[in-house]
């Protein structure tokens, strides 16, 4: 059975300490349900972290939405692309006709600088900021594979121009290399414009059959959890997560990475774009630097990664940052995307990763692989 | 503050003055492990016991945090250490306000005031 994303919508992303958590997802439930021209669902899959108890709930009954399941899922910086996956598989298994998924997070009620690192694992005691997990990977792929900080910052710079077009995005300043480099250092060597700011927002989609000819098609979406990564990895965490996912997705949806248009991917920190890149098989392992100086994965080349600016300039209010990202490549894959348009795109895809558990190769991954159906 | 108990891995120190790291290994294919869960997480088989490793071990990765942590004062050195015959470990590193290089050996010391587990680059 075709299952379809019928409309997606967003909050605009940013630190917004005047709104409440339900008016973000109003904000991105109604855009979504209005471009999908719908006035009720089935059922409803939301995805936040740090939201509050009911924080669905909330929301939704205060906007006529109540009587249908409503569930509540966590799953790290994928728990959006999680309620997504969720919503896509009750709807694929006929469960649900038409299915609503949210995600939303308030980062500014619960931070006001890093993520504070959870004080009942092993290591977030041990005083692991999330960006020092990511830096671990740089400073390993910096010590096998010769990544120089002038790639790393690459990430950014390419990121930052592309949100220079995407109004929603919390961050839309260009910058250079050198600004780049010189930006506060946070965990060596990734500084501060190599991480996503803490930000408030939500997204949305309605997901559910085909109701036009012309559609935007779910071809697979696979959602695991990693292995454990311990003294047996050879490779950086998330890196074998991502692959395994990611291999699943192509095989479920008959493509290769060759055929991907256009992707949003999780780039938290600049060296997450480069180890995603490598494990989703658009470069081999150790060369994801060599995208970025050919200005592969850069707006007006072949495989656009990260069009709408990245978690590192949309900002990243976990929850909400993967149905943002599946908004983002319906956007293209319907041409609206604006001055961030890329050329025709017909099959785009999805990946977030998120983690935070020591000793585990991240707690989810989802890949999602989407086409464009035209009549 | 939680009342879960601290889960940071601890060290003992032996009787020539060496540390190692406290942790369990499976009874049946060996594999070493930081917490001591009721089965194995690699063959699982419910056969864990305690068990301890070091002294050394060899830096895999590391990086420098210079931003605040709660209840912590930055700058501070952490690297994670495949330690000799045991599991991967996060840890301190004393003494050292730059990255250590992938590949440098570390010995364990004593655990450090604020009861995170800690090493030493050997020279």
């Amino acid at each position: 059975m075709t299952v379809s994303i019928n409309g997606v919508g967003t909050s605009h992303f940013g630190k917004q300490a005047g709104l409440h958590p339900s008016q973000l997802i109003w904000q991105a439930t109604m855009e979504a349900m209005t471009d999908a021209d719908v006035s009720a669902v089935d059922a409803v899959y939301l995805g936040t972290v740090f939201g509050a108890p009911g924080v669905a709930q909330r929301a939704l009954h205060a906007m006529g939405v109540w009587g249908i399941p409503i569930i509540t899922v966590e799953n790290a910086c994928a728990s959006g692309t999680t309620a997504f996956h969720e919503a896509v598989a009750a709807t694929e298994s006929g469960r649900y006709g038409c299915v609503l998924a949210i995600g939303v997070e308030k980062m500014t009620d619960a931070f006001d600088g890093a993520i504070h690192p959870e004080s009942t694992d092993a290591e977030g005691r041990s005083g692991l900021a999330l960006p020092s997990l990511y830096a671990m990977a740089a400073s390993r792929y910096q010590a096998l594979y010769g990544l120089t900080d002038h790639d790393l910052a690459s990430v950014a710079v390419k990121n930052h121009g592309h949100a220079v077009h995407n109004p929603r995005a919390h961050h839309r300043t260009p910058h250079t290399v050198d600004e780049v480099l010189q930006s506060r250092m946070i965990a060596d060597p990734l500084t501060l414009l190599q991480c996503c700011p803490i930000a408030d927002g939500a997204a949305a989609a309605v997901i559910g059959r085909p109701t036009a000819a012309s559609h935007v098609a779910v071809r697979s979406s696979i959602l695991r959890s990693g292995a454990p990564w311990d003294h047996r990895s050879e490779h950086v965490w998330g890196f074998e997560l991502i692959a395994a996912t990611a291999a699943a997705a192509y095989e479920a949806a008959g493509i290769g990475p060759e055929d991907l248009d256009v992707l949003e991917c999780h780039d938290a920190f600049t060296i997450g774009e480069i180890v995603t890149t490598e494990a989703l098989g658009l470069a081999a392992e150790g060369e994801g630097a060599s995208l970025l100086r050919s200005g592969h994965t850069q707006l007006g080349g072949p495989q656009v990664v990260n069009p709408s600016g990245g978690l590192l300039s949309r900002g990243h209010p976990l929850g909400a940052t993967g149905l943002a990202q599946i908004a983002e490549i319906v956007w293209q894959l319907r041409g609206l995307a604006g001055g961030r348009q890329t050329a025709n795109p017909r099959i785009g895809a999805v990946e977030t990763m998120g983690g935070g558990v020591a000793g585990v190769d991240g707690n989810a991954c989802v890949v999602a692989i989407l086409e464009m159906i035209s009549a | 503050m939680t009342t879960t108990p601290d889960p940071r891995p601890q060290v003992v120190r032996s009787e020539d003055g060496t540390f190692h790291l406290i942790g369990s290994r499976c009874r049946s294919c060996g594999h070493p492990m930081l917490a001591l869960p009721p089965r194995c997480a690699s063959c699982l088989e419910p056969h864990v016991a305690d068990a301890t490793f070091g002294a050394s071990g060899t830096v895999w990765s590391s990086t420098v945090v210079r931003i605040a942590v709660p209840g912590r004062t930055p700058p501070y050195a952490l690297a994670y250490v495949d330690i000799d015959e045991g599991p991967r470990v996060l840890a301190h590193v004393i003494g050292h306000d730059e990255r250590v290089a992938v590949g440098q050996r570390v010995r364990l010391v004593s655990s450090s005031a604020a009861g995170d587990l800690t090493v030493q680059v050997l020279s």
